[in-house]
C-alpha cells in the first residue's frame, strides 16, 4: 500500500481532506524547527554513550595516539632548532633553553657510547628526526583509523535501533509524519553525527592539547616573547569569526536559493509538456535565470568573503614572523649591545627559529575552530533529532502475557465500537459499530467516502485503539492477541497494493507464515500463485517469477499488483481476508483473471470486503451500509435494493451515473 | 536509484580523453578571458611575494647572526638593517594578501559566472527539446544535469583552474628560489616528491571511487529505510518487521563496509603530507648541516630553504583529488554536452506556417509508426500504430477504445503533433502538418493527460497556466465545468490555494479535472482526454461531459477511455486493438456489428448495473 494512500487515510474521514493542516509531530516542533542545539549538549552526549559500549579500548587506544602524536609532531622542529644552534652556530645560551640543549648533549653523549655503530651526534640528530617523524606518520594514520571505526561502529548500532524504533511506532504516528522526515532521520542525520568522531570532538581535542602544548614549549623558553607573539592570537580569533559568520551567512542564503532552483528545475522539467504545451517557455526562461542569478550573486559575495579570510589567516601569519623578528631579534641584540659577545645569548637563533615555526603552525587550527563549531552544532542538532524521535512512544500496546488463543475459525465481531483518529479526535469516524461476522460468511461494507468503511478494517488489525467498545476475533478481544498472531490470522489486501524491491517471488513469500512465525517455502507461494493464474502474467518476463519488481511494481499494471496481492494473501492462508477493493478502473482481461482469483481466495474464508464494484457486492452474502459511522441497513444485495434505502439510492446513483452517459 | 548509480564513474584511462572533452567549455572560458588574465597575473604576483617572505626572514637571520659574530658596535646598523627587513616583510604580506585576494575573486568568481551562463543555456535546450525526448529521459537524471553536473563544472573552472596554476607556479618559482641557494640540495630534497605525490593520488583516487560507493550505498539504505515507512502498514500486517530489520540490518552493514574502505585510505592519506615535509627536510639536513657549518651556505639561507620545502609539500596531498575533480568536471562537461546537442525532435523548421484557419478538423491518411522499445536507444524498434485511417470534421467527437498498449496514447500524441509523422499522413484543416509549425499547431490543440501535473503554485495559475492574463470569470467557468465548484470551497484559500509538490495535495481525480479545467480555459480547437476521467466517479465523469459539450461546440473533441459508457456518445468510436483499428463508427453501429465493442460494452453493462436490466443507451447527440 502507497505511503500516499496511507498518510490520506485518516483525512478520508473528513470532507474537508485536501485542506488537512499540517500540523508538525511534536518531535519535530520540539527541535527540528527550533533554534540550532549547542555545540555540546552534555545531556545528548550522555545519551550516545550507550552505543559507545564496545567501543571503548579503540577509543582511548585513539585518545592515547593523539597524545603521543603531539609530543613527536613537536619534537621535530625542537631538534631543527638543537641543530641550528649546536652545529651549525655552535653559541652558547641561557635559562630553560640551554637547560634543553644539555638534555641532548647527554642523549648525544649516551647514544654515541652504546648505540650500535656509536654515531656521533649529527648523525645521531637524523635518526631522532626521523624516527619522530616516522612515528607521527604510523600514530596519525593508526589514529584517524581506530577514531573512525569506533564512530562507524557505534552509529551503525544508533541506526539499527533507531530503525527498530521506528518499526514499532503506531499508524497514527505514521499518519502526522513525512515519511521523508524520517527517512532524513535515519541517514544523513545519523551522517552529521559521525563528524563527532571523524572531524569533530577528536580533532578538536587534538588541535586543543596541540595549542597548548605549544603555547607551554614557547612560554617556557621566552615568556616575554612568547606573549608578544600571542599578542596577535585573539585578533585573529575575533576577524576570523566574524568574517566566518558572514561566510555562513552567504552559504545559507546560497543553500536556500539553490533548493529553490532545484525544485523549480524539478518542476520545469516534469512539467515541461505543460509549458511547451501552454507557450510559457518565456516565462520560464525569465524565472530560471533570475533564480541562477541568484545563485550566481551569493556565491560571487561568498566567495569574496572566502577570499577575505584565506587572505587574512595567511596576513597575521606573516605579521606575527614579523612580530616575532623585530622583538626577538632586538633582544639578540641588546644581550649583544650590553657587551656579552657570544656569551649568554637571552635568545639564539635556533628559539627564534622555534618561534617563527611554531607560530607558523598556530593559526591554521585556530581559525579552523569556528569551523568545527558549525559541524558539531549540526552534529547536536541532528542527535537532538534523533533522539526526541527516540522518545516518541506511539506504539500499540501488547499485551506481554496474552493467553492462549482460541482456535481459529473465522469469526468476527464488532461491539458498540466508536473511535476517532487520534490526531483529529473531535470527528468521530464510527459511532457504535455493531456486527457479527460468521466463519466462512463474506460481508460487504459499502458506504459513501467517509463513512468509516476503511477505519472498521484497520481497527480489526488493530492498527489503531477503539475508541470504546470491543472487537473479537474468533470470541477473543483483538487486544488479547499477540500482534503478530491477529495479523497472521486476518489477512489484508489493501487497495494500492505495496511491492517490494525485490523479485515476484519474494513479494509473494513475503506473508507465507505458518502458525508459529516462520516463512513458509518458496513452493507455497508458487502454488498460490499459480491457483489464482499469476502465471500468464509472469509469462512475459524471461525470468518468470524471479523478475525484479522495478520501482515498486512500476513494471506491472494496478490490475497485476491486485491480482500479486491475492495470491500473497492466499499464500499466507489467513482465516480471514480483509479486502479493499480497488477503485481503478483494469481491463476486461486482467478483470476476468482478477474475479476469478477473488473466488479462489475467498473460497472457504470469512471475508470483509469494501466493495466499489457491485459485482463483488453481488458475491458477498450480506451488505453493510455505512454512513457516517453507523450501520444504517444491512442485508442481501436484492433486500437491500427493495428496502428503497440508503443502499438503493446509492445504487441509484451509480447506475444513473452510467445511464446518463449511454 | 539514484542519478548517480546508473552514471558511469570516470576511468582512470579516460585521462587523456578528459581534456578533449572539455572542448565545449573553451568558448564560455574564452568569453572571460580577461579575467582569467588578470586572476592569473595577480596570482603570479601573490606567489613571488609569498616565497619573498622566507627569504626576507632568512636575511634578517643571517642580519642577527653577522652582528653575533662582528664586534659590538655593530648592533646599531644590524638593528637598523632588521627594522627595514621586517618592515618589508609586513609590505609584503599586506601587499601579497591583497592580489591574493584579487586573483582568488577573479577566477572563483568568473567560474560562477560561467556556471551560470552554462545553466542558463542548459536550461533554454531544454525549453527547446520535444517531449518525445522527456519520454526517454529520467527526471532525475535532467536534474542531475543541472544541479549536480554544473556543480563539478564550477569546481573545474574555479578552484581547479586556480590550485593547478598555484601548484605550477609554486613549484616553478619556488625550485627557482631554492636552487639559486643550492641547486644539489634542492635537487636532493625534491627527490621524495614524485612518490608521495604518486601514492598520494593512488589513495585520492581510492577515497573518491569508494565514497561514491559509499554514496550509493546510503542512497540504498535511505531508499530501503523510506520503502519501510511507506509500507509500514503492509509490514505491520504481515508481519514482516524481523524480516525487514534483517535486510535494514544487511544493508546497513553493507554502507558500514563501504565507508570504513574510505576511512581507511583517508587515513592513510592524512599524515603523508607531513610525512613528506620530514622526509624531505631529513633529506636537507644530512646534506645542508654539514655546508652551514662550513659556511658554504649562510644559515638564513637555509632556514629559508626548509621553509621553502614546507610551502612546496603543502599543496601535494591535494593533487590527486585535484585530478580526479578534473576527470569529473570532464564527464560532467560531456554530459551536459550529451544534452545540449540532443536532437530537438519536430524542431521549427524553416518555411513552416502557422495554421491558416485552425478550426479543428482532422485527417489521418495511413498511419504507421515505430517507436523503440522502452530502455532507450539500441533497443529494437516495434510497430505501434498501423494503417491509421480516419477524418474527423471540425466540431465532431472521436472515442478511442482498446486495450492497455493497443496504442491509444501514441495515436492521440500523434494527434496532439508530439510525435514525429511523415510527410502526407497527418492533416489539420486539410494542411499537411509538416508544412505547419508545430509549436503553432499545439497551441490550437490541449491534450489533457491520464497522470495530471500540477505546479507548485497557486489553483488560479495552474488553471491559467496557458493564459495567464485570464479574468476571474474565465477561471471560474472552466472551474465549473470540470467540476472543481465543491473542491474549491473546501481549500482553505479557494483557488489561491497552493497546490502541487509544496502546496495541498490534491487526489488523483481532483488533478485530472485540474488539468481540465486548464485545457478549457485556452479554449483549444481541439481537446483530447486521454483517459483524462479515469480516477473521477462515473456521476462526475458524466457532469463534466455535459458541461464540455456547449463550449467544445464548432470545437474538436478526442476522448480516450476505458469506460465505454465515457465515449459512447461520440460521434465515432475508434476501437484499437493492437496497433490498428479493429472497428469503427458510432455506438449503435458498432453495437449493430457484435464485434470486440458490443462484447466489451456488454460485459462493462453487467459489471456496472447489476442483474437487473438497464434502458438502451440514450444514442449520441448527432445519431445517424
Amino acid at each position: 500500500m502507497s505511503a500516499a494512500r496511507l498518510k490520506a487515510s485518516p483525512a478520508k474521514g473528513a470532507p474537508s481532506a485536501p485542506g488537512r493542516p499540517a500540523t508538525p509531530a511534536p518531535w519535530e516542533r520540539e527541535d527540528g524547527s527550533g533554534p540550532r542545539a549547542k555545540a555540546l549538549d552534555v545531556r545528548l552526549l550522555r545519551r550516545l554513550l550507550p552505543f559507545l559500549r564496545g567501543q571503548w579500548g579503540r577509543l582511548s587506544e585513539g585518545l592515547a595516539l593523539l597524545l603521543f602524536t603531539q609530543v613527536v609532531r613537536l619534537a621535530q622542529p625542537t631538534l631543527v632548532a638543537i641543530l641550528i644552534d649546536r652545529y651549525l652556530l655552535a653559541r652558547d645560551s641561557e635559562g630553560n633553553w640551554a637547560t634543553l640543549l644539555a638534555v641532548w648533549e647527554r642523549l648525544a653523549a649516551w647514544g654515541g657510547q652504546h648505540l650500535p655503530g656509536r654515531p656521533g651526534p649529527l648523525p645521531l640528530l637524523a635518526l631522532c628526526f626521523a624516527a619522530c617523524a616516522a612515528l607521527e606518520y604510523l600514530a596519525r594514520r593508526r589514529q584517524a583509523w581506530i577514531i573512525d571505526l569506533a564512530g562507524q561502529n557505534a552509529l551503525f548500532e544508533l541506526r539499527q535501533r533507531l530503525f527498530r524504533h521506528l518499526q514499532r511506532l503506531s499508524c497514527s504516528f505514521y499518519d502526522r509524519t513525512p515519511v521523508g522526515k524520517l527517512v532524513g532521520r535515519v541517514t544523513s542525520d545519523v551522517e552529521a553525527l559521525q563528524e563527532l568522531f571523524s572531524s569533530g570532538v577528536v580533532t578538536i581535542l587534538g588541535d586543543f592539547v596541540n595549542l597548548s602544548a605549544m603555547a607551554a614549549v614557547l612560554l617556557w623558553l621566552d615568556w616575554k616573547l612568547a606573549l608578544a607573539s600571542f599578542l596577535a592570537v585573539p585578533l585573529l580569533l575575533y576577524l576570523t569569526a566574524k568574517v566566518r559568520v558572514k561566510v555562513r551567512a552567504c552559504y545559507e542564503i546560497f543553500i536556500s536559493r539553490r533548493s529553490r532552483l532545484a525544485s523549480f528545475l524539478h518542476e520545469s522539467i516534469s512539467g515541461m509538456s505543460l509549458i511547451q504545451a501552454y507557450a510559457r517557455e518565456g516565462r520560464a526562461q525569465r524565472d530560471h535565470g533570475q533564480l541562477s542569478a541568484e545563485i550566481r550573486d551569493a556565491q560571487v559575495v561568498s566567495v569574496g568573503w572566502e577570499a577575505v579570510l584565506s587572505a587574512l589567516t595567511e596576513l597575521i601569519g606573516s605579521l606575527v614572523t614579523a612580530a616575532i623578528l623585530w622583538f626577538g631579534g632586538s633582544l639578540v641584540l641588546e644581550a649583544l649591545g650590553q657587551g656579552a659577545p657570544a656569551a649568554a645569548g637571552a635568545l639564539t637563533l635556533g628559539v627564534l627559529f622555534l618561534f617563527t615555526d611554531y607560530m607558523g603552525k598556530f593559526f591554521q587550527p585556530l581559525t579552523d575552530l569556528s569551523l568545527k563549531y558549525t559541524v558539531l552544532q549540526s552534529a547536536m542538532t541532528a542527535a537532538a533529532k534523533i533522539f526526541s524521535l527516540m522518545d516518541v512512544d506511539d506504539v500499540i500496546p501488547e499485551r506481554l502475557d496474552p493467553p492462549t488463543p482460541p482456535p481459529a475459525r473465522g469469526s468476527v465481531e464488532f461491539r458498540d465500537v466508536t473511535f476517532s483518529y487520534p490526531n483529529r479526535p473531535d470527528e468521530a469516524v464510527l459511532r457504535g459499530v455493531s456486527f457479527r461476522v460468521e466463519p466462512g460468511e463474506h460481508v460487504a461494507l459499502v458506504g459513501a467516502t467517509g463513512s468509516g468503511k476503511t477505519s472498521t478494517l484497520k481497527l480489526l488489525l488493530r492498527l489503531y485503539e477503539a475508541g470504546a467498545g470491543a472487537i473479537l476475533l474468533d470470541g477473543q478481544d483483538v487486544r488479547d492477541y499477540a500482534l503478530a498472531e491477529l495479523r497472521r490470522r486476518v489477512g489484508i489486501v489493501p487497495q494500492d497494493v505495496f511491492l517490494f524491491e525485490g523479485t515476484i517471488l519474494e513479494n509473494l513469500a513475503l506473508g507465507s507464515r505458518s502458525a508459529d512465525g516462520r516463512p513458509l517455502s518458496e513452493e507455497r507461494a508458487l502454488l498460490a500463485a499459480r491457483r489464482l493464474g499469476l502465471d500468464e502474467i509472469v509469462a512475459r518476463f524471461d525470468r518468470g517469477y524471479r523478475q525484479e519488481v522495478s520501482e515498486r511494481g512500476k513494471n506491472f499494471s494496478s490490475g497485476e499488483r491486485q491480482l500479486i496481492a491475492f495470491a500473497r494473501a492466499l499464500a499466507a492462508a489467513p482465516e480471514v481476508v480483509v479486502l479493499d477493493e480497488a477503485t481503478s478502473n483494469v481491463d476486461t482481461r486482467t478483470e476476468e483473471l482478477l474475479s476469478h482469483a477473488l473466488d479462489e481466495l475467498l473460497a472457504g474464508r470469512t471475508a470483509l470486503v469494501i466493495a466499489h464494484r457491485l459485482s463483488t457486492v453481488r458475491h458477498c452474502d450480506r451488505i453493510l451500509v455505512l454512513d457516517r459511522g453507523r450501520i444504517v441497513e444491512q442485508g442481501s444485495h436484492e433486500a437491500l435494493l427493495a428496502l428503497g434505502g440508503h443502499y438503493a439510492r446509492l445504487h441509484e446513483l451509480q447506475y444513473r451515473g452510467d445511464g446518463a452517459a449511454g | 536509484m539514484s542519478p548517480s548509480r546508473t552514471e558511469a564513474p570516470p576511468d582512470a584511462g579516460q585521462e587523456t580523453t578528459a581534456l578533449a572533452e572539455l572542448k565545449p567549455l573553451l568558448p564560455y572560458l574564452a568569453k572571460h578571458r580577461r579575467a582569467y588574465v588578470l586572476g592569473l597575473a595577480t596570482l603570479i604576483a601573490a606567489i613571488v611575494l609569498r616565497l619573498t617572505i622566507p627569504r626576507l626572514l632568512g636575511a634578517s637571520i643571517d642580519a642577527l647572526e653577522q652582528a653575533g659574530s662582528a664586534p659590538a658596535g655593530a648592533t646599531a646598523a644590524a638593528r637598523e638593517r632588521l627594522l627595514s627587513l621586517v618592515g618589508w616583510i609586513v609590505g609584503t604580506a599586506l601587499l601579497g594578501s591583497l592580489v591574493r585576494v584579487s586573483s582568488r575573486l577573479a577566477v572563483l568568481g568568473t567560474s560562477r559566472r560561467i556556471v551560470h551562463e552554462l545553466r542558463e543555456d542548459l536550461f533554454a535546450k531544454l525549453l527547446r527539446l520535444a517531449p518525445s525526448y522527456y519520454l526517454r529521459q529520467s527526471t532525475g537524471q535532467l536534474l542531475s544535469r543541472s544541479l549536480n553536473d554544473l556543480v563539478n563544472v564550477q569546481t573545474l573552472s574555479g578552484p581547479v583552474l586556480l590550485y593547478i596554476a598555484e601548484t605550477a607556479l609554486l613549484f616553478g618559482i619556488g625550485a627557482a628560489m631554492m636552487v639559486e641557494t643550492s641547486p644539489l640540495l634542492t635537487g636532493a630534497a625534491l627527490l621524495p616528491f614524485p612518490f608521495f605525490i604518486v601514492q598520494a593520488g593512488r589513495l585520492a583516487k581510492q577515497i573518491q571511487v569508494g565514497s561514491r560507493a559509499a554514496q550509493d550505498s546510503l542512497g540504498e539504505v535511505s531508499d530501503k529505510v523510506s520503502e519501510s515507512l511507506g509500507g509500514h502498514l503492509v509490514i505491520k500486517t504481515l508481519g514482516l518487521e524481523a524480516a525487514d530489520a534483517r535486510r535494514f540490518q544487511e544493508q546497513s552493514e553493507a554502507y558500514r563496509g563501504l565507508n570504513l574502505r574510505v576511512t581507511r585510505a583517508r587515513a592513510r592519506l592524512m599524515p603523508l603530507m607531513s610525512g613528506l615535509t620530514a622526509v624531505s627536510i631529513l633529506v636537507a639536513l644530512a646534506l645542508g648541516a654539514p655546508r652551514v657549518a662550513d659556511g658554504r651556505i649562510a644559515t638564513g639561507d637555509f632556514v629559508a630553504f626548509l621553509m621553502y620545502l614546507q610551502l612546496l609539500s603543502a599543496p601535494t596531498a591535494t593533487l590527486g583529488f585535484v585530478i580526479s575533480s578534473l576527470q569529473r568536471g570532464a564527464a560532467a562537461v560531456a554530459r551536459i554536452q550529451e544534452v545540449m546537442v540532443a536532437e530537438e525532435s519536430l524542431p521549427e523548421l524553416p518555411g513552416q506556417r502557422p495554421p491558416r484557419d485552425p478550426r479543428g478538423a482532422i485527417e489521418v491518411r495511413g498511419l504507421n509508426l515505430e517507436r523503440e522499445a522502452p530502455g532507450g536507444a539500441g533497443r529494437p524498434k516495434r510497430r505501434v500504430l498501423s494503417e491509421i485511417r480516419f477524418e474527423l470534421a471540425a466540431g465532431q467527437t472521436l472515442g478511442i477504445v482498446g486495450h492497455t498498449g493497443a496504442g491509444k496514447t501514441t495515436l492521440v500524441q500523434v494527434l496532439a503533433r508530439l510525435l514525429e509523422v511523415p510527410a502526407g499522413v497527418l492533416f489539420y484543416d486539410g494542411e499537411d502538418a509538416l508544412e505547419l509549425s508545430p509549436k503553432a499547431v499545439r497551441r490550437s490543440i490541449a491534450l489533457v493527460p491520464q497522470d495530471a501535473f500540477l505546479f507548485s503554485a497557486t489553483l488560479r495559475e495552474n488553471v491559467a497556466l496557458g493564459k495567464p492574463e485570464a479574468s476571474e470569470e474565465e477561471v471560474l467557468e472552466a472551474v465549473r465545468i470540470a467540476q472543481l465548484e465543491r473542491d474549491l470551497a473546501q481549500l482553505p484559500q479557494g483557488l489561491d490555494t497552493v497546490v502541487g509538490e509544496r502546496g495541498v495535495n490534491l487526489s488523483g481525480g481532483q488533478r485530472q479535472r485540474v488539468a481540465l479545467a486548464r485545457a478549457i480555459l485556452v479554449k483549444p480547437r481541439v481537446l483530447i482526454l486521454d483517459d483524462t476521467l479515469s480516477a473521477v466517479d462515473t456521476e462526475t465523469a458524466d457532469r463534466i461531459l455535459a458541461g464540455l459539450a456547449p463550449i467544445m461546440a464548432g470545437r474538436t473533441t478526442v476522448i480516450v477511455a476505458h469506460r465505454l459508457s465515457t465515449v459512447a456518445r461520440a460521434d465515432r468510436i475508434l476501437v484499437l486493438a493492437e496497433g490498428a483499428i479493429a472497428e469503427s463508427g458510432n455506438h449503435r453501429q458498432l453495437l449493430a456489428a457484435g464485434g470486440v465493442y458490443a462484447q466489451l460494452w456488454r460485459s462493462q453493462e453487467e459489471e456496472q448495473q447489476g442483474p437487473r436490466g438497464r434502458p438502451a443507451p440514450a444514442g449520441g447527440r448527432r445519431a445517424p
